[in-house]
């Protein structure tokens, strides 16, 4: 899932400036999954800015809804009212989310309440680690399910760097060597013969080397689409 | 998507999330013979709410304080808490909850207009003021036609008063009255007037209600004799404050409940030695096993399996009564069909005998109308429709049903007044008795799980006492005992509610559950029968997509800003305490309140949520303390620990804000009530400080 | 055997065990006093002087620059390279660059990530590993590069440069394996030559070295110097793949503070002497104290 951090208050305050009537939208997606960005936390968020909005003398007005996800247009139809009716929408979805809804309603600010970190999953009650960095060119055949890209600090392609110790990375203590779980279940799988081949330099193309992305599936697309 | 499952856009048509819990009955209410809302008015007594625990009550059971006193509590035994530890105490609760709020302190919901057909009511016992309730409530003009000068039957005229006193049986008869049901005493119908003079005044259905009065005796050889007493009319004497002379050697013939109320009555009267006998032995006997425990414990000895042959009587005095073994009392087919030894006969020395082996109804109210008995001599009678032969007449209660108690009566009694309801409206009468699926017993492994609570004993007289007089033995628990009692109550099927719409199946649910109760297919379910309504995933769930049953979630934040907005001008302070351990009487803030904080007990602790806590503030508040249970204290587990990582995590957002986080105070103190007030002090001293 | 690329290579050719330096340019363009220490302490006594990249990402001035200023001064540069701040672009830009400048030796290196440098904001690039800087320096020395041209045939070059291929490697790491299969690939993209991280322990060593033998690459032995027992608890706690003995930290907190250094260059003596008969060569790095180089390699023998 996309991981979402909410953006410290102050920041999401300035960007709020201009406004008066503001709707927090919390997304059902993943935003939701991760605790970050779901109703609950749109009603937290709601609550802050209104509570704030007397000392500052902002005049803020709050309220707060979410919908199924930010990032297809059939479930705007379920917002309780139309944005339209807003100065601006405070969107707790990811990156895209608000991206998109900010596209669905040209006429109003979708501003966004978090920062879209990373492709990751919850490894404890309350805890989410990276595991994916959307390269666009998978290798975890090659290293037995565990993404050197995402998960090596360095995404190095061929092992680790001088900067592994014991486990860990040189970056931060707490944050495991990629290299060296690879290493570890390769060898445990007596598979290190798929870490001794030598691995090219990576095509970045399908990362964000050819620049924006996009995805069209034949079968499913619009006529019109296909030719676009 | 299940049938079962449940939408927002569904929750939002509801009046109300209550309504929620009348998908699924909770096994004390499907067990109770009116359907009380036990669940319902117990979690309102644990609140402190007592008069809308009452007219919770009230709504299905009038006789809501002779419940309290003598019912056999049927609701208990199917108490999912009999398989934790001891289920509630529910009958206690009723009877405080009952006579603190007395007739006047319950809700009166009187038809706008009382302006439907009259309708003559039979007997006022607990079956026919029932059935008169309902009519009135429909709009009928029921009145009622006593033979006794009083209403309530048997509760007023043979229950004796150490079990039910007068004043708690009128303020049940009050209270219907005060509905528009009219009475009139000293009338006994048969006699002073005929079905057929009520139907001929202008009434247009007549319901008899008039019970069994009275008592059956055995036609053995000197049955006949003067110191052989017949049950009913015993005790109505001695209910009537008459001069009865009882015996110095009595002998109560009969194992059921009224055997022993004469047998205790006896001993009140000075008797110097009760004995009672019996057919079954102690298990068959069919009084309640307490009735039959206090019984000895007064000093009754219980004969058993023995049938009386004769009363011998010498000099015109009772000597004694010879009686014979009993083989069997009940045959294969558990039926009721004793076999005796004639070759083991022995003798019981008395001089008084009370035969206490049922009653039998007096059908003297037939005289002169249509109104007749069958071939064995009974009311003819359709089960179905509740008429008699003659169909403006009805018959409800126990001239008509098997023999049982006040609840039961007051349930036929409903049921009468629905088919009268029918028939005058022009309908078939057509009564729908199908219930509502019933929650399934507690799950073993969860009950495992579920904190262990002693329950409460009710303060009673010791025989060597009690014996001596007429006064009641068991006491009336205290405010803050009963609501500690109501807070027992695992609140079951009035748990978490999934709207799958709003799922994102995060499982948070799952993972934070003390139960592990929540399943996560396509979405989490949140198995009813399971759930022990602990509130703490409704709280963490991060699309607010799981709903308290019966706990409306807007109330806390919409009571806080009202209290808040009436404290106009003082300090604005908030407490949200846990209620489960705390005194009662703080439950509505009498005694305990320290002035300057608004003081709310909440059934689960686990329940509040962040925005709960923001919520405060927004309301006003300058201060908000939280005061839970500590570990060992707790009503469920981790409530405490889950507790305090939300007031934290609020700290941060307010701090965020440039609130203080100081502002917001956490105390896990809410195991005693000193406690409870020393923190709130402390919170109030704190923050005057930082006021001035 | 071809005619060897620089004085280096040479060196090993030679068969006689080689002694490497090590500068770290100045954060400034005040690079004198670096050369100045370089020429007074290491041209006479060392093959070749390596000249850090940025090193513990910490902006400096360039290693291609310095590497220049070296041979000019008639010293052999062992230019470092890392992937830390370059794409393959700029790599083989700046490694065409070299060769234009008469630059040999290169080490190929990872980089230490930005987050552990002056420069924490920087987006770290690692568009390439070490493996594939390698394989860069062979495709242009095949007159070559990465990329290709409009008709999708490999790119020609004008004018080929020819390399003396380092990389470098952890012979103590905690998990030795790893490196040692790093380092075949390493060997296999075309290292030549290869200097390790520092180490004291020479059994370890030894083992290390029996277990790359048939690399059959030379092999520098990383000598880090110990200045005080401060500094190898430091070690211990913070770089990886490095563990000082007890016995080194006694005896630097054991001697007076004015005989420290003499200590400190008997230990690097110490190691070397009893590492020489495994390896090819010894990498000094002296943090500083450029002086001691001389007597650390007298000590050696």
């Amino acid at each position: 899932m996309i991981i979402t951090e909410r953006k410290p208050f102050d920041e999401i305050l300035e960007t709020l400036k201009p406004y008066t009537k503001v709707l927090v939208l919390g997304c059902g997606g993943c935003a939701t999954v991760c605790l970050t960005g779901g109703e609950k936390q749109a009603e937290e968020l709601a609550s802050q800015l209104r509570l704030v909005s007397g000392p500052k003398k902002l005049d803020l007005q709050v309220e707060f809804d979410s919908i199924t996800r930010q990032c297809d247009r059939e479930f705007a139809e379920n917002l309780k009212q139309s944005p339209d009716n807003y100065d601006c929408v405070l969107s707790m979805a990811c990156g895209v989310g608000v991206q998109f809804m900010s596209q669905l309603y040209p006429d109003v600010p979708f501003l966004p309440a978090m920062n879209t970190t990373f492709y990751g999953a919850g490894v404890a009650l309350g805890v989410w680690e990276e595991y994916c960095h959307g390269c666009g060119d998978c290798v975890l055949a090659l290293t037995d399910g565990i993404c050197p890209v995402a998960r090596c600090s360095k995404s190095l392609v061929n092992g680790p760097c001088g900067g592994t110790n014991d486990g860990k990375c040189e970056v931060s203590s707490d944050m495991d060597c990629g290299w060296y779980l690879i290493y570890k279940r390769l060898a445990e799988k007596g598979k290190l013969d798929q870490f001794r081949k030598i691995q090219p330099p990576k095509d970045w193309r399908k990362d964000r080397g050819a620049g924006v992305r996009r995805m069209i599936l034949k079968e499913m697309v619009e006529e019109e689409e296909c030719q676009a | 998507m299940r049938d079962c499952d449940l939408t927002s856009r569904e929750v939002a048509s509801l009046s109300s999330a209550t309504d929620l819990m009348e998908r699924e009955w909770a096994p004390c209410r499907n067990g109770c013979p009116v359907h009380a809302d036990v669940r319902t008015y117990i979690e309102l007594a644990a609140q402190g709410r007592w008069q809308e625990s009452i007219d919770v009550i009230r709504g299905r059971l009038p006789f809501a304080a002779v419940c309290g006193r003598i019912c056999h509590h049927p609701c208990e035994a199917n108490c999912r808490r009999n398989d934790v530890d001891d289920p509630i105490a529910i009958r206690e609760v009723k009877r405080f909850v009952a006579e603190f709020c007395r007739s006047k302190g319950a809700t009166v919901n009187k038809a706008a207009l009382q302006d439907k057909a009259r309708v003559a009511v039979i007997g006022a016992g607990p079956a026919g003021m029932s059935a008169a309730l309902e009519l009135a409530k429909l709009g009928y003009r029921p009145k009622v036609f006593e033979k006794f000068p009083v209403a309530g039957g048997i509760s007023a005229t043979a229950i004796p008063k150490y079990r039910l006193p007068r004043d708690v049986v009128q303020i049940d008869v009050d209270w219907i009255l005060a509905h528009g049901v009219e009475m009139q005493t000293n009338i006994e119908v048969g006699k002073d007037k005929t079905i057929d003079d009520l139907l001929a005044e202008g009434f247009e259905a007549a319901l008899i209600a008039t019970g069994l009065a009275k008592s059956n005796v055995l036609p053995i050889p000197g049955s006949d004799h003067k110191r052989v007493l017949a049950v009913m009319e015993f005790l109505t004497k001695v209910a009537f404050d008459e001069k009865v002379h009882i015996g110095n050697d009595v002998l109560v013939i009969g194992g059921g409940n009224v055997a022993c109320d004469a047998a205790r009555v006896s001993v009140r009267l000075g008797a110097e030695r009760v004995r009672m006998m019996c057919l079954e032995n102690k298990e068959e006997m069919p009084a309640w096993e307490w009735e039959a425990r206090e019984a000895r414990e007064e000093g009754i000895d219980i004969i058993h399996r023995r049938g009386p042959v004769e009363i011998v009587v010498e000099d015109e005095q009772i000597k004694k009564i010879t009686a014979r073994k009993v083989t069997r009392v009940f045959d294969e087919n558990e039926r009721f069909n004793p076999q005796y030894d004639d070759t083991d006969v022995t003798s019981v020395g008395c001089d008084t005998v009370i035969f206490a082996i049922g009653q039998m109804a007096d059908y003297g109210f037939i005289a002169n109308s249509n109104v007749k008995l069958d071939n064995r001599g009974r009311l003819e009678f359709n089960p179905a429709t509740h008429q008699t032969n003659e169909p403006k007449v009805f018959a409800c209660g126990e001239i008509v049903t098997p023999p049982g108690s006040v609840v039961e009566a007051c349930a036929n009694g409903q049921r009468g007044a629905k088919a009268i309801d029918m028939y005058l409206s022009g309908r078939k009468i057509d009564i729908d008795d199908s219930l509502p699926p019933v929650i399934d017993k507690i799950a073993p492994g969860t009950a495992e799980k579920v904190i262990k609570t002693k329950r409460v004993s009710v303060p009673t007289e010791q025989p060597e006492k009690r014996k001596k007089n007429f006064d009641v033995f068991e006491h009336t628990l205290e405010a803050d005992v009963a609501a500690c009692e109501a807070r027992r109550c695992m609140n079951c099927g009035a748990g978490a509610e999934v709207l799958v719409d709003k799922c994102a199946a995060c499982l948070t649910c799952l993972r934070v559950c003390p139960f592990d109760i929540p399943k996560v297919t396509d979405v989490a379910r949140i198995d009813s029968t399971l759930c022990q309504a602990c509130g703490i995933c409704i709280a963490e769930c991060p699309a607010n997509a799981i709903i308290p049953r019966g706990w409306d979630k807007d109330r806390l934040k919409s009571a806080t800003t009202e209290a808040l907005y009436a404290a106009d001008g003082e300090l604005k302070i908030v407490a949200y305490i846990c209620g489960h351990r705390a005194p009662t009487v703080a439950w509505r803030g009498e005694d305990h309140r320290i002035a300057g904080v608004k003081q709310f007990y909440l059934p689960s602790m686990a329940r509040l949520k962040v925005s709960d806590l923001l919520g405060a503030f927004e309301a006003g508040a300058d201060d908000v303390v939280v005061v839970a249970c500590a570990e060992d204290a707790e009503r469920y587990p981790q409530t405490a620990a889950r507790i305090r990582k939300r007031v934290n995590q609020a700290c941060d957002l307010l701090s965020e804000i440039g609130i203080d986080g100081q502002r917001l105070k956490m105390f896990e103190v809410a195991g005693d009530a000193d406690s409870i007030r020393t923190a709130l002090d402390q919170a109030l001293k704190e923050v005057e400080k930082t006021v001035s | 055997m071809n005619e060897p690329v620089s004085n280096l290579q040479q060196a090993f050719e030679s068969g006689r065990f080689v002694f490497t330096g090590e500068i770290g340019p100045p954060k400034g363009i005040n690079v004198e006093p670096c050369l100045q220490e370089a020429k007074k302490y290491l041209k006479a006594t060392v093959a070749a002087v390596n000249v850090t990249d940025g090193q513990t990402a910490v902006m400096r001035i360039g290693s291609i620059a310095v590497s220049k200023m070296l041979l000019d001064r008639g010293i052999e540069p062992i230019f470092q390279m890392t992937c830390r701040d370059r794409n393959r672009i700029a790599l083989q830009m700046d490694l065409l660059s070299a060769g234009s400048l008469g630059i040999k030796n290169v080490l190929a290196l990872t980089g230490d990530h930005v987050a552990m440098g002056d420069h924490p904001e920087a987006k770290p690039v690692f568009d390439l590993d070490s493996v594939g800087l390698l394989q860069a320096m062979v495709k242009l020395e095949s007159g070559t590069d990465f990329g290709k041209d409009m008709k999708g045939n490999p790119n020609q070059l004008d004018g080929i440069p020819k390399f003396f291929k380092g990389c470098c490697v952890t012979p103590c790491a905690d998990e030795v394996e790893p490196q040692i299969i790093k380092l075949e690939k390493k060997v296999e993209a075309g290292a030549q030559f290869v200097q390790t991280q520092a180490v004291y322990d020479p059994g370890a060593f030894e083992e290390f070295m029996r277990r790359i033998e048939h690399l059959k690459v030379p092999v520098m032995v990383g000598i880090v110097m110990l200045k005080n027992a401060g500094m190898a608890k430091y070690m211990n706690r913070c770089v990886p793949g490095v563990r000082v003995p007890d016995e080194f930290i006694q005896r630097l907190s054991d001697v007076a503070k004015e005989d420290r250094q003499k200590v400190s260059i008997e230990i690097c003596g110490e190691l070397i002497r009893k590492m020489k008969h495994c390896c090819q060569g010894a990498h000094l790095m002296t943090l500083g104290w450029d002086h001691c180089v001389p007597e650390i390699i007298k000590a050696a023998t």
